[in-house]
């Protein structure tokens, strides 16, 4: 009896593992596969339409009708506005996440904590929305912008949407350093924000660098939020409150009306491909920041 | 340095001369300004939540929540767009939550150490890092060019699958990393086997956890937009507005409040988009909510503690 | 520094507990201590593991503030200043009362930064200064020696005796008054025990020296006054020599034959 229970048991278990590691091998076959679909449609910008690689990457001039696709200006845009986003979450996040871990009682960070989590599921369209009712007029007012839309606004509501991750990720990397670090630091008579200055921000680098280059991979990927602010001028910025494009904005608008086949349709694509590749190039960053730790 | 005052008559004390004055005015500087900063993010969300009530409330009405789109006149309501926003969420959960639960416990429980499992790691990191948008166009590739489906449901929802496959396997991985080993070992210790072991004891231990994870991904589908918009599409039929079939184009809440303001024509774009924009608000609070409740609950259940 | 009255009449006190307790919540860890420790010697708190020497060691520079929870009654008199009285700051107090932990924690930074971090804190910036008393302070730790070459390098790649050394260096180099050290070589090999212990020896001719240690051994090695704890009190107090050879108190007695602890 025991012996027949036992075989089943064993029957079992092992068509359970199989099914499990063939839902592992879905999730490489996923990866693969998008790399290889975004590759062959996106390359066709080169191969098929014979756009050479540097007219894509520097030149500006993008006229698809006429077979000009010069993608710079987008390029630059999505690191404009990533930049600008980062020169304000990312001090604010580290702020915000020094406190969380040193400061904060934890009355207050059982508030402040779900109130990041919040925002953290606002959806991107209602940001967008929020941007667009509340930060566009107020620039329109207060500002040299004209109309309100333009890399400011955008800006400064994508800062806002990568705060949650800055914080979240900077307080991590503070609370990981042992405590002997701050008693040494006390008991030599520093003051609590000289133990934070001196020796936890310069201890923790790594793991806020971490913190900084994942805002960043948020930024660059970030659609419709600041599609609904930009402005979405096909030109480079002139100014701070100046409208512009990023490749998502980009994307987003021309897609719907583009053919399949077409010039537009692959130039899309290579857009597509060259922020996956950036986002990937961050990630790649963010390995080789944590392995050069230890 | 410090100094020891005295007076004839009391006793010594220990007194900060004007360096250290200077350091504890700086640093009490700070702690305020940390302070600050840390409540504008509270106040930065108040008022987020406040200003989109007051937009919003005036548009809420049972014929906005259940009525249908309009395209050209004033008067549109959201309720298909509404249904569409579950529909998919629903759909999407289906997809992802067996893969990822069952990805998550092979890499936490079984995988040894080697070339498989970190390819599988690398695997899902790497579409953790794939921007929606970018994972639209390939669902657009796939689904809508390749497969011919045009746009669907069933497309969207695969896409939005991929999209929150890392998520959940890391939810699953960590809900699954914070149940003991002495659990493990107790019952394998009486012969069971490692899925028995897993099924019966680890993954209830977990439940708690793993439900939080899915309710907040839950929320995220459901406000998702650069991924759909072109796979799912930016229409409902306009005869079935509510149907069962997967393979027709669905416009969710979130999309509709996105083409509400790029490109509608309607003279009520301010209303239906305040409107939608406080729908979507009050669900991701729900979502919220309901994921930190039903945790504890379930934890509470199947466990018997409180965490 | 102005003298108080009581230092003139010479009765060199230099760190006085007087009735302290120490609280964890609701758990009294310190019962009613009472120690006076002379100025320039080296003072031992020995006892069983739990006892409360580590708690009480702590007290004497306000590191339980950083304890949330912690709580400590009492006076505890530097030179006749009560250091918890209202108004008096920690800074100054840690300035003049420096610490050594059982377990080496010099910052992720060069041996320099580290030696020179208290003096820098303090307001210390011309270069040249910083360089003689880097050098200074790793004498007096008894690691120049062996890191001249590279203070550049991280204190981290330097070995578990060094590291401690170094910690040593970087408190003196704030030129304290009174050093207290928490088993400061119980994480370590008996050699750079050994070399900790002659440097104690040294300190104690410029600085009071207040050392909680596990090892009796040890304590009879170095120390010429010694406090015995049990369970949260201190029980006795003595010269090391009465401490060991004619101990007053029969638990006392007991822990050094080995009864227990």
């Amino acid at each position: 009896m025991i012996a027949v229970q036992a075989k089943r048991s064993h029957t079992i278990e092992r068509i359970a593992v199989w099914v499990l590691r063939a839902a592992a091998t879905f999730v490489i076959v996923a990866i693969a596969a998008l790399i290889l679909y975004l590759c062959f449609e996106g390359l066709k910008t080169f191969t098929v339409d014979r756009l050479p690689v540097w007219q894509f990457l520097f030149t500006s001039d993008f006229d698809p009708t006429a077979k000009k696709g010069g993608a710079s200006i987008f390029i630059v845009g999505t690191i404009v506005v990533t930049l600008f986003a980062l020169c304000i979450g990312g001090p604010f996040g580290i702020a915000v996440g020094a406190f969380l871990s040193e400061i904060a009682p934890p009355r207050m960070a059982g508030i402040l904590k779900p109130a990041i989590e919040v925002l953290v599921g606002i959806p991107s369209v209602v940001y967008g929305w929020l941007g667009l009712r509340l930060l566009v007029p107020f620039l329109r007012e207060h500002t040299s912008s004209a109309s309100g839309f333009g890399l400011a606004a955008a800006g400064i509501v994508l800062s806002i949407m990568i705060l949650p991750t800055v914080i979240s990720l900077s307080e991590d990397a503070f609370r990981s350093l042992p405590g002997a670090l701050r008693e040494g630091s006390m008991a030599l008579g520093s003051t609590r924000w000289q133990t934070i200055v001196r020796v936890l921000l310069p201890s923790a680098s790594s793991g806020l660098s971490v913190a900084l280059i994942l805002g960043m991979a948020r930024a660059i990927g970030e659609t419709l939020a600041v599609q609904m602010v930009l402005g979405n001028a096909t030109q480079f910025a002139n100014g701070l409150f100046a409208p512009t494009a990023a490749l998502t904005t980009e994307i987003v608008i021309d897609m719907p009306g583009a053919t399949q086949g077409s010039f537009l349709e692959h130039e899309l694509f290579s857009m597509a491909l060259f922020l996956l590749l950036m986002a990937m190039a961050l990630i790649l960053l963010v390995r080789f920041v944590l392995r050069k730790r230890t | 340095m410090a100094v020891v005052a005295t007076t004839a008559v009391s006793e010594p004390r220990i007194v900060a001369d004007a360096g250290v004055r200077r350091r504890r005015f700086i640093d009490g500087l700070a702690t305020v300004i940390l302070w600050g900063l840390g409540a504008s993010v509270i106040l930065m969300l108040a008022a987020f939540v406040i200003y989109l009530f007051y937009l919003g409330a005036s548009a809420i009405s049972w014929q906005f929540l259940t009525g249908s789109p309009q395209e050209t006149t004033a008067g549109g309501g959201i309720g298909p767009e509404i249904y569409n926003s579950f529909y998919i969420l629903v759909l999407t959960l289906i997809f992802t939550v067996p893969i990822a639960l069952a990805a998550g416990v092979y890499l936490q429980e079984y995988a040894k150490p080697g070339m498989f499992r970190t390819i599988v790691q690398f695997s899902a990191e790497s579409l953790a890092t794939v921007p929606s948008i970018v994972m639209g166009l390939f669902g657009l590739l796939v689904f809508v060019y390749y497969f011919h489906w045009g746009f669907s449901a069933l497309g969207g929802a695969v896409t939005l699958t991929l999209l929150n496959l890392p998520a959940l396997m890391r939810v699953t991985q960590e809900a699954l990393s914070s149940v003991p080993d002495s659990l493990r070992e107790a019952s394998m210790g009486l012969g069971a086997t490692r899925w028995q072991t897993i099924y019966r004891t680890v993954i209830p231990s977990a439940i708690g956890r793993m439900t939080t994870g899915i309710v907040l991904i839950a929320g995220r589908i459901f406000g998702e937009t650069a991924a759909l918009i072109f796979t799912a599409g930016l229409s409902v039929s306009a005869n079935h507005p509510y149907e069962l079939n997967p393979m027709r184009s669905a416009e969710t809440l979130a999309i509709h409040l996105w083409y509400t303001h790029s490109e509608s024509i309607v003279p009520d774009v301010d209303r239906i988009g305040n409107g939608s924009a406080l729908v979507l608000l009050v669900m991701v609070l729900i979502f919220n909510v309901s994921a930190r409740v039903a945790g504890r609950a379930l934890t509470k259940r199947f466990t018997g503690r409180s965490s | 520094m102005i003298e108080s009255p009581q230092q003139r009449v010479g009765t060199r006190e230099k760190l006085v507990a007087k009735d302290v307790n120490i609280y964890y919540g609701s758990f009294q860890a310190i019962k009613h201590a009472n120690l006076s420790i002379p100025e320039n010697t080296v003072h031992a708190l020995i006892g069983p593991s739990g006892c409360g020497k580590s708690t009480f060691l702590r007290a004497l520079d306000r590191m339980h503030d950083l304890t949330p929870g912690a709580r400590v009654e009492g006076e505890v008199l530097l030179d006749g200043a009560n250091i918890y009285a209202q108004g008096a700051d920690p800074v100054v107090i840690r300035h003049r009362i420096g610490m050594v932990f059982q377990r080496p924690n010099p910052f992720p930074k060069t041996i320099f930064e580290n030696v020179v971090y208290g003096p820098k804190i303090h307001g210390e910036r011309n270069h040249t200064r910083l360089q003689e008393i880097c050098e200074r302070s790793l004498r007096q730790a008894a690691l120049w020696d062996e890191v001249k070459d590279r203070l550049n390098r991280s204190a981290l790649d330097l070995s578990g005796g060094q590291q401690q050394r170094l910690c040593i260096a970087r408190v003196l180099a704030v030129e304290p008054e009174v050093i207290l050290m928490d088993e400061p070589a119980s994480a370590l090999d008996p050699i750079a025990t050994s070399k900790i212990e002659d440097l104690i020896g040294e300190l104690k001719e410029h600085y009071t020296v207040v050392i909680v240690t596990h090892s009796m051994q040890q304590a009879a090695r170095i120390s010429e006054f010694t406090a015995f704890f049990h369970l949260g009190e201190i029980v006795e107090v003595g010269t090391t020599n009465d401490i060991f050879t004619r101990p007053k108190e029969k638990r006392t007695e007991d822990y050094i034959t080995g009864r227990f602890g």
